[in-house]
C-alpha cells in the first residue's frame, strides 16, 4: 500500500524523466547504428558508425589526441582545483566569522558563464593588447610574456588552469561540508595525545574525508570529459591552435554540425554513444572503489 | 553510505544522458495553415544584422505581388545550421530557407529537404563558379539561387601607405619592399589573426593564389592531373612562412579581431580579408581611407600566372519540399535571380551580389567586384574541397598554423591537406 502511494508522487517525475531524458537518449543510442543521408534515416548499419571513428580521418588523428586532453584536463583539474580547494576549505573551517563570506566569494566565479570567462581572459591574455603580458613586459619580466593562447604548449594549461580558477569554489563548497562532518571529539583526543596539527589533518581528517573525495573525483571525471564551453571560448570549435586544445565534445559538435559529411548524424551520434560509455564506465568503476574505500572506514 | 554512491551513478547517466541528447535532430508540429487566398512565405535567414534591409527588398516584392505576404525571419547564425535542419526536418519550417553553399548544402539536399529548381529558374550567363554553389553534387541539379558573391583580397591603409611613400604594389618585389618600409617605420605591415584557423587559408588565398597558379591548378587538381603535393602548390605554402617576419609577433596568439584592431588603430598597414569584412573595417574607423590591391605574384609563379581575386557565392536561397505555397516560394526565388533583386541585395545588403550585371555606388565594392569579374578564381579549398570530412580549410587551416609555429615545413603541411582530402574525394576528369 504504502509503496503504491510512493510510486503514484513519483510518477510525474518519471513521466518527464521519460519523455525528456530517456527517450531521446535512446533515439540518439539508435541513430548511431544507422545510415543517414542529411537528416534523413537509411538503412541499418551496425557497427560502421563506430568502426568509421577508428578507422577514418579526421578521427584516427583527432579523437585519440582530443581524448588525452580530456584525460590531462582531469589529471589537472584534480591535481590543482582539488587540492588548492581541500587547502582553502581547510583553512576557512577553523575562521568561524569570515567562513560564509570568503566560501561564498571563491563560488563567485563560476556564476560567470563559461563563455564570457573564456572571453574576459581571452582579452586579458592577448599577446597584442593584453594587460597581462604589459605588465609582465613592464616589471623586467620579458621572457615570461609568452603567446600563452597562441604556443600549443601552454595553451591547453591556459584552459585547464582558467577552469581550475572558475570552479574552485566547488570543492572549498563540498570540502567544507565534510569537515563540518568530522566529529571533533577525534580532532580534539589526537590533540590531546599530543598529535600535531599536520598529523591530525593526515592521520585523522584526511581519512575521513575519503568519501567527499570519492565524490569530488567522479564529479570532476565527469565535469573533465565533458569539458566544452570554456575551450570553445578559447579556441573556437577547432581547437586553436593547430588543435591544441582539442576536446571529444569539440569534435562531436564539429561532426555533426561543421563538416559538409552527408552521414553527420551517424558518425556524430557514434561519437556521442562512446563519450557516454566511457563518462558511464568511469563513473561506474569509480563508484565501485569508493564503496568498497568507504566500506573499510565505517567497519 | 550506499546512497552516495548511488547518487554518482545516477548523476553520471543524467548529465551524459544530456550530452547525448544535444544530436537528436526533433520534429515539432505547430503549423498555421494558410488563410484564404492570401499566402504568407517565410523566410529563413542567418542574417540578423539584415533585417531592415531585407524588409525593405521584401516590402517591394509584395507591392508587386498582390496576395502574397513574405515574412523575413532570421537566426543567430552559430545556431542556424542546427535551428534549418530541424525546421526542414517538421513541418513548421520555413518556404524559402537560406542555406550554404558548396559542400555545406549536400547534407540538406541528401535528405531530400529541398526542391530543384532546373527550368524554373534561369541561371545562364552566371559565373560558372557561383552556379556550382547551388548544385547537388550527386545529381548535378540546382538547388538554390546564389544571393552574393564574396571575393577575398588584400585590404591597406591610404593613409599610412602615402605617409610612406609607397603605392599599391604591381610586381612582388615593390610589395616586398613596402613590407620593409613599414617595419623599419615601426608599423606591423600585415595583419593576420592566425589563432584562428579558419582565417588562415583566406590569407593562403590573399597572399599566394597566383604562386600554385590560381584556376588552371584548380582544373588540374579537381580533374586528378595535379595533387596537393605539387611543387607549386608546396611553394605557394612556403609563401606564407617567407612573408611571416611581416605579420605581427607570434601570429598564432594573434586573434582575427584582434588583427582587425590593428588594423583599424592604423598600427598595421594591411590586412587580408574578405568582401564580408569591409563594412566592419569601415565601421571600426571610418577615419582610415581603405584601399584595395590583388597581390602580385609570387617569384616562380607558374608562367601565365597573375594576380587574382578569388572569391565563391555565398547564402543562397532555396525552396523547401515541405513548403505549403511551392509556387508563390519558386515565383520568389526565380525573382531573386533578377538583376532587380540584385541591385536591391546591392544597394541595401551592401553585398557583392551574385546576379550578374549588377551596379555598385560603393568604389571599393565596385573595385572588388571588378576585381573578381577581370581576374577571379575560385576559392578552391571551399568551392571544391568541403564536400567531405576533414575539408581542405581545416586541413590547411591548421597545417599553417603548424607551419608557423614550426612543428611542420611547408611540404608536410601540403602532404597532410592531399592525404586528408583524399580520404574521401575522388578527382573527375
Amino acid at each position: 500500500m504504502r509503496r503504491r502511494t510512493g510510486l503514484l508522487f513519483a510518477t510525474p517525475a518519471l513521466l518527464l524523466f521519460a519523455v525528456f531524458v530517456l527517450y531521446p537518449m535512446v533515439t540518439a543510442f539508435s541513430y548511431a547504428f544507422f545510415h543517414w543521408q542529411g537528416t534523413t534515416r537509411g538503412e541499418f548499419a551496425g557497427t560502421a558508425n563506430f568502426e568509421t571513428l577508428f578507422t577514418r580521418a579526421p578521427f584516427t588523428t583527432d579523437l585519440p589526441r582530443a581524448l588525452l586532453h580530456n584525460v590531462l584536463f582531469f589529471a589537472g583539474t584534480m591535481l590543482f582545483q582539488n587540492t588548492i580547494g581541500l587547502s582553502i576549505a581547510a583553512l576557512l573551517h577553523a575562521r568561524h566569522r569570515s567562513r560564509r563570506l570568503l566560501q561564498t566569494l571563491y563560488a563567485m566565479p563560476y556564476l560567470v558563464s563559461p563563455i564570457v570567462i573564456g572571453y574576459l581572459w581571452t582579452l586579458l591574455l592577448s599577446p597584442t593588447f593584453g594587460p597581462v603580458n604589459t605588465l609582465l613586459t613592464s616589471i623586467g619580466l620579458e621572457e615570461w610574456a609568452l603567446p600563452w593562447l597562441g604556443d600549443p604548449t601552454t595553451a591547453l594549461w591556459v584552459v585547464i588552469l582558467v577552469s581550475v580558477w572558475q570552479w574552485i569554489g566547488f570543492p572549498v563548497l563540498l570540502y567544507g561540508a565534510a569537515l563540518g562532518g568530522v566529529p571533533e571529539e577525534l580532532t580534539e583526543a589526537a590533540r590531546v595525545d599530543g598529535a600535531s596539527h599536520r598529523q591530525t589533518f593526515f592521520r585523522i581528517t584526511l581519512p575521513l574525508l575519503i568519501p567527499a573525495i570519492g565524490t569530488v573525483t567522479v564529479l570532476t571525471f565527469i565535469f573533465a570529459m565533458e569539458a566544452f564551453a570554456l575551450p570553445y571560448a578559447f579556441g573556437g570549435s577547432t581547437g586553436n591552435p593547430a588543435g591544441a586544445t582539442d576536446f571529444v565534445s569539440l569534435l562531436f559538435y564539429r561532426t555533426a554540425f561543421d563538416s559538409g559529411a552527408t552521414d553527420a548524424i551517424g558518425s556524430s551520434s557514434a561519437l556521442a554513444t562512446l563519450l557516454f560509455v566511457i563518462i558511464f564506465g568511469g563513473a561506474f568503476a569509480a563508484t565501485a572503489v569508493l564503496r568498497r574505500h568507504e566500506r573499510r572506514i565505517t567497519a | 553510505m550506499t546512497r552516495t554512491g548511488r547518487t554518482i551513478v545516477a548523476l553520471a547517466i543524467l548529465t551524459a544522458a544530456l550530452t547525448v541528447t544535444a544530436c537528436s535532430p526533433s520534429s515539432s508540429s505547430d503549423d498555421s495553415p494558410g488563410t484564404g487566398d492570401d499566402v504568407t512565405l517565410t523566410v529563413w535567414s542567418w542574417r540578423v544584422e539584415d533585417q531592415a534591409a531585407y524588409d525593405k527588398i521584401f516590402d517591394a516584392y509584395e507591392a508587386t505581388h498582390p496576395g502574397v505576404t513574405v515574412e523575413f525571419k532570421p537566426f543567430k547564425a552559430t545556431e542556424y545550421n542546427k535551428i534549418l535542419a530541424t525546421g526542414l526536418a517538421g513541418s513548421d519550417g520555413p518556404d524559402v530557407p537560406q542555406v550554404r553553399s558548396y559542400g555545406q548544402l549536400q547534407a540538406t539536399v541528401a535528405s531530400g529537404a529541398l526542391v530543384p529548381l532546373d527550368g524554373k529558374v534561369d541561371l545562364s550567363g552566371w559565373d560558372e563558379n557561383v552556379v556550382e554553389s547551388a548544385k547537388g553534387k550527386e545529381d548535378g541539379k540546382v538547388y538554390s539561387v546564389p544571393l552574393a558573391t564574396q571575393t577575398v583580397q588584400m585590404f591597406y591603409n591610404q593613409g599610412l601607405f602615402e605617409k610612406n611613400g609607397i603605392a599599391a604594389p604591381t610586381t612582388w618585389e615593390q610589395f616586398i619592399a613596402a613590407n620593409d618600409k613599414l617595419l623599419a617605420a615601426g608599423v606591423t605591415p600585415i595583419a593576420v589573426g592566425a589563432k584562428d584557423d579558419w582565417t588562415l587559408p583566406i590569407v593562403h588565398e590573399v597572399l599566394a593564389a597566383p604562386r600554385f597558379g590560381g584556376k588552371a591548378f584548380r582544373d588540374a587538381v579537381t580533374s586528378g592531373s595535379a595533387s596537393f603535393t605539387d611543387p607549386n602548390w608546396v611553394a605557394s605554402v612556403q609563401v606564407l612562412k617567407d612573408v611571416e617576419k611581416y605579420l605581427p609577433k607570434n601570429p598564432t596568439g594573434v586573434a582575427v579581431t584582434d588583427a582587425q584592431t590593428l588594423f583599424s588603430a592604423e598600427k598595421a598597414a594591411m590586412i587580408p580579408g574578405g568582401s564580408f569584412d569591409l563594412a566592419v573595417l569601415q565601421k571600426a574607423n571610418p577615419a582610415v581611407k581603405i584601399g584595395v590591391f590583388q597581390v602580385p605574384p609570387a617569384p616562380g609563379s607558374p608562367s601565365g600566372s597573375e594576380a587574382t581575386t578569388a572569391g565563391w557565392a555565398d547564402g543562397n536561397f532555396a525552396v523547401s519540399a515541405k513548403s505549403k505555397h511551392p509556387n508563390e516560394a519558386t515565383e520568389l526565388v526565380k525573382w531573386m535571380s533578377t538583376k532587380e533583386f540584385g541591385q536591391k541585395v546591392a544597394d541595401e545588403v551592401k553585398q557583392l551580389s551574385a546576379v550578374p550585371g549588377v551596379e555598385y555606388s560603393d568604389p571599393l565594392l565596385k573595385q572588388m567586384a571588378d576585381n573578381y569579374a577581370n581576374a577571379g578564381s575560385p576559392y578552391l579549398l571551399l568551392t571544391d574541397f568541403r564536400y567531405g570530412s576533414p575539408s581542405g580549410t581545416e586541413l590547411l587551416g591548421k597545417g599553417i598554423q603548424e607551419l608557423l609555429l614550426g612543428s611542420k615545413d611547408a611540404a608536410t603541411v601540403s602532404a597532410d591537406l592531399d592525404t586528408g582530402v583524399k580520404t574521401w574525394f575522388t578527382p573527375v576528369a
